[in-house]
């Protein structure tokens, strides 16, 4: 792509973004979002083939669905109390529509169906930036007005995310369809904490987004984009692959990586809000999750009896080492002891 | 005289005197002609025990003899003890005599087989066991017996093992007689627990006894004497040897469940239950071998048919409660019936092999002294007045139509007897007179005594022992006197009938051709469709529930299924289901997400 759009497009991102996370009034709010929306369809039909035009399309109609019903709610609340604040949202009907609208700009079940699809048509950095910074205004927004939301809908949805991220899952051979749902089951685990401790919410999206960011960079760095070139591309970087085993580790949530905090801190949260069923439930549902992310690991580190392997191994390997993926590995994998430390300061 | 000493002792002489080849046996290695040998030893057992009989007759007296205490536990003692009464005393010589004449006649019959020591062997260690069972006193001993006759029975059914249908008959023998042997366990089960013995004596006789040790022996003599539903195994153990058929299966082994039933009497006798239905089984049985017996064309089968319909009128008696009528028909019965079956042995061995009525014919001329006594025999069974079968089945008929009992266990009976006459006249005709139809080139002789003597001892026990019977048993329970003359004539009249009625059907026969298919005879034929019936269902529910239990419901069911496998399973479905919603078509998306709003709105509203 040209360098110059490039750079609009990545200012216009970054301008969006900032926007809606420093408004306080609803229209603000609504512009960020636009803005975000515009900037990101040229990034996902970057490469013109029609999967991609179809995921912009479908992008583009969902989105411009949610921003508008983000509108109307903050205008019904303007019109029936008289001021724009978004933290002051009181009308009911505004907050209903406000929990759709915010679901659908996420993709929370039932409002999910756009984001497999939108992941798989777009390249695998624009994906990076789809699941990360594209979640980060409707994240603000949420956890602005998390006391005004329907408690009751937002368990629902968030069970059903669960439910449905480990289902849809199982059945998935691309890898982005796959990180596409991983994304939705987190998206659940967020949602169900909002109302009792909004800053649990916002810890997971952040380690979320660390996880998620080593994945795409790493498969990015690899190539892979199915599960079978996963599967023979141990042979490039088999550091890298061992790395991403973790990193897909800790996404599933297991004890001793990253992954595991943010999970372990909601439970004890709903424990203790004598919300003990629905935490036995995501936990079993996310287990369903494990399932495709040990079948992935599976297919990264797959151990071979000694002979001759499909293909030459590359023992001049061209590829840089990126810093970027070291860190963010790292980090990933590595952060539970430091957990008291993190929450303190999130 | 010491009289007690001396019916003790020659008691027990006749018993070790029948050991004797087999302890010379173990001590000194082979036995010098045992056939001879043995033969003798038997005779010598019956003339030594013709004594104790004599002393019983002469002074009434009886003993009871305790060899040795087996102390089981504290309170349990189980002595070995033999009880030589009435019925032990009787038994012995005639038991013994049958034996003698049969193992006689098996010196010649069995002359050809390679292995002759081994087979007088089994036979006389069954004798030994017989014996043994019916001078118990109590039910330890007498089970040893029991299971002593019954492990001879598989033994000698499969005497000729290489043929596959005597393996088979032999395990339907000791199948069904192990199904009796349940009934006999449970009984002395229940009575170890309620009366603290086994001994006959303490068996209560006063107060009601409960149902269910009474339905325990009552089962044991269902399948030891072959009543219906454990009958199958008596007419396929013909396939044994001919002298087996005629010690085992006619005279002694199968009686031994209605001598349990005589010993254990005083249980019985007080619960009508128990004794209406031993009227009932024996009933039932009686018809139904008759009629089965009525189509048979192998002559040992009729003559077994012919065993188990006697058996049943054997448990008619008992059902009457009339235990002393039915040992003496046990005795009278013994006579003829071993005799019957030396006689076909004779007729086949003659005919080289051949057991079919419908190849023999007009061998009266040709074999007189064992085609007389066939006749002989055949009267006696069906009760010709003043033969042995007489004197025990017309006093039969007379008690069962004088008591106050059920009219359909009557009918039966009375219909069998017409039956017995109809059989064994077709017999008699088939294979005595009319055309020959033997093979062309058989070169038949009756020279040598060891087949004539034996037959012909039995035919003069088969006309006396009635009369001698008679007049030495004294009857505990009143015999009817009075009643009118048709139903003293009764039995007569229904043999002469059943006697007429089976000579005009032989004389159609040779003009009319038969009928292709009638149920009636399709029912004979078959033996009444019980044999496949009862043996291939219970294999297919047994292996089946098997096969369900173990296989089905613990390894698949609880093991997979409501284990790993199913919930798989489940997710499988649900991973699917859901799949199959995510289409693809942004219409439907949308519209999905309109519906979920509207229904939000509506819901929390």
């Amino acid at each position: 792509m040209n360098p110059q759009a490039k750079l609009i497009f990545a200012i216009s991102l970054l301008l969006g973004t900032t926007i809606t996370i420093s408004s306080n009034h609803w229209i603000m709010a609504w512009a960020g979002l636009e803005i975000n929306t515009l900037a990101i369809l040229p990034m996902i039909s970057k490469s013109h083939h029609p999967r991609a035009i179809e995921a912009a399309t479908k992008y583009f109609l969902v989105q411009a669905a949610a921003s508008t019903l983000v509108l109307f709610s903050g205008m019904t609340n303007a019109w029936h109390t008289g001021q724009w604040d978004i933290t002051q949202l009181t009308n009911p009907v505004s907050c209903l529509i406000l929990t759709s609208a915010i679901a659908m700009k996420l993709g929370l079940v039932p409002f999910h169906f756009w984001f497999p699809e939108v992941l798989q048509g777009s390249p695998l950095t624009t994906g990076l930036l789809l699941s990360t910074t594209m979640k980060l205004p409707p994240m603000t927004l949420l956890y602005m007005t998390s006391h005004s939301l329907n408690p009751t809908s937002l368990t629902i949805m968030a069970i059903l995310s669960v439910a449905t991220g480990g289902w849809m899952g199982l059945n998935q051979t691309q890898i982005r369809k796959i990180l596409a749902f991983s994304s939705i089951s987190h998206l659940g685990w967020m949602v169900i904490i909002i109302i009792y401790n909004p800053k649990l919410t916002l810890l997971n999206f952040y380690l979320y987004t660390l996880m998620t960011a080593t994945t795409f960079l790493t498969l990015n760095s690899m190539k892979a984009l199915k599960l079978s070139t996963l599967m023979t591309a141990w042979t490039k970087t088999p550091p890298l692959n061992a790395m991403l085993l973790l990193t897909l580790l800790s996404l599933a949530g297991l004890p001793p990586l990253t992954g595991f905090l943010p999970k372990w801190m909601i439970i004890q949260e709903l424990t203790k809000q004598d919300m003990a069923t629905a935490a036995t439930a995501m936990s079993l549902l996310s287990l369903l999750g494990l399932f495709f992310y040990l079948r992935l690991a599976y297919c990264t580190t797959i151990t071979l009896p000694p002979h001759t392997t499909n293909h030459m191994k590359l023992w001049h390997t061209k590829k840089p080492t990126s810093i970027m993926i070291a860190i963010l590995t790292t980090m990933s994998t590595a952060l539970l002891p430091a957990s008291p430390l993190i929450i303190t300061i999130i | 005289m010491d009289l007690p000493l001396a019916l003790n002792t020659f008691m027990t002489l006749s018993l070790i005197t029948l050991t004797t080849p087999i302890l010379l046996t173990l001590l000194s290695g082979s036995l010098k002609d045992a056939p001879t040998t043995i033969t003798n030893t038997v005779k010598t057992s019956f003339l030594i025990s013709l004594i104790p009989m004599t002393i019983h007759i002469y002074s009434g007296m009886e003993s009871l003899t305790s060899v040795w205490e087996w102390k089981f536990i504290m309170n349990f003692k189980i002595p070995i003890s033999l009880k030589m009464d009435f019925y032990s005393l009787t038994f012995f010589p005639i038991a013994l005599f049958v034996s003698w004449s049969i193992l006689q006649f098996a010196t010649w019959y069995m002359a050809s087989d390679p292995h002759i020591t081994k087979f007088f062997t089994l036979l006389l260690l069954f004798l030994i066991a017989m014996l043994i069972l019916v001078t118990a006193n109590n039910l330890f001993v007498l089970f040893i017996g029991w299971e002593g006759v019954g492990i001879m029975s598989f033994l000698l059914i499969s005497w000729w093992h290489g043929r596959a249908e005597a393996n088979t008959a032999a395990l339907q023998a000791v199948t069904y007689n192990r199904v009796g042997d349940l009934g006999l366990i449970l009984c002395m089960a229940w009575l170890a627990s309620t009366m603290n013995t086994w001994e006959i004596q303490q068996l209560p006789s006063t107060h009601q006894t409960p149902t269910l040790p009474l339905l325990g022996l009552i089962l044991a003599a269902t399948g030891k004497s072959a009543q219906f539903g454990l009958h199958p195994w008596l007419p396929a153990a013909m396939e044994g040897p001919t002298p087996v058929s005629a010690l085992l299966h006619s005279s002694t082994m199968v009686v031994a469940g209605i001598f349990l039933l005589i010993r254990t009497h005083p249980l019985l006798s007080t619960n009508q239950t128990a004794l209406t239905l031993c009227l009932c089984l024996g009933a039932l049985t009686t018809l139904f071998a008759a009629t089965c017996a009525l189509t048979q064309n192998d002559i040992k089968k009729i003559i077994a048919f012919s065993t188990s319909s006697q058996l049943g009128l054997m448990m008619v008696t008992i059902g009457l409660n009339l235990p002393e009528l039915a040992f003496l028909h046990i005795s009278t019965h013994a006579f003829f019936k071993a005799m019957l079956f030396l006689c076909s042995g004779s007729i086949i061995h003659n005919l080289n092999g051949e057991q079919d009525i419908r190849k023999m014919g007009g061998l009266q001329k040709m074999l007189p002294t064992t085609t007389s006594c066939l006749t002989i025999g055949n009267l006696a069974l069906m009760g010709t007045p003043f033969l042995a079968g007489f004197y025990s089945k017309d006093q039969i008929l007379e008690s069962l139509n004088t008591s106050y009992l059920n009219t359909w266990a009557l009918t039966l009976t009375l219909l069998a007897t017409s039956f017995t006459a109809v059989y064994t006249i077709r017999m008699t005709v088939l294979v005595q007179t009319g055309f020959v139809r033997i093979q062309p080139l058989t070169p038949m002789n009756e020279n040598n005594p060891a087949v004539t003597s034996p037959i012909t001892r039995l035919a003069l026990g088969s006309i006396t022992a009635g009369f001698l019977l008679t007049s030495f048993m004294i009857p505990t329970k009143t015999p009817p006197t009075t009643m009118p003359l048709s139903i003293k004539m009764t039995a007569l009249m229904v043999t002469a009938l059943g006697i007429a009625l089976a000579l005009e059907i032989s004389k159609m026969t040779q003009t009319l051709t038969l009928k292709k298919q009638a149920p009636l005879s399709n029912f004979s034929i078959s033996l009444g469709y019980f044999n496949p019936l009862t043996h291939r269902l219970s294999s297919t529910m047994l292996l089946n529930s098997g096969q369900n239990i173990a296989s089905h419901l613990i390894d698949l069911s609880w093991y997979k299924k409501l284990g790993p496998e199913g919930l798989a399973d489940l997710q499988l479905t649900a991973s699917k289901t859901a799949t199959s919603i995510h289409s693809g078509l942004t219409k439907a998306y949308l519209g999905s997400f309109a519906l979920s709003i509207i229904i939000l709105l509506m819901s929390m509203h």
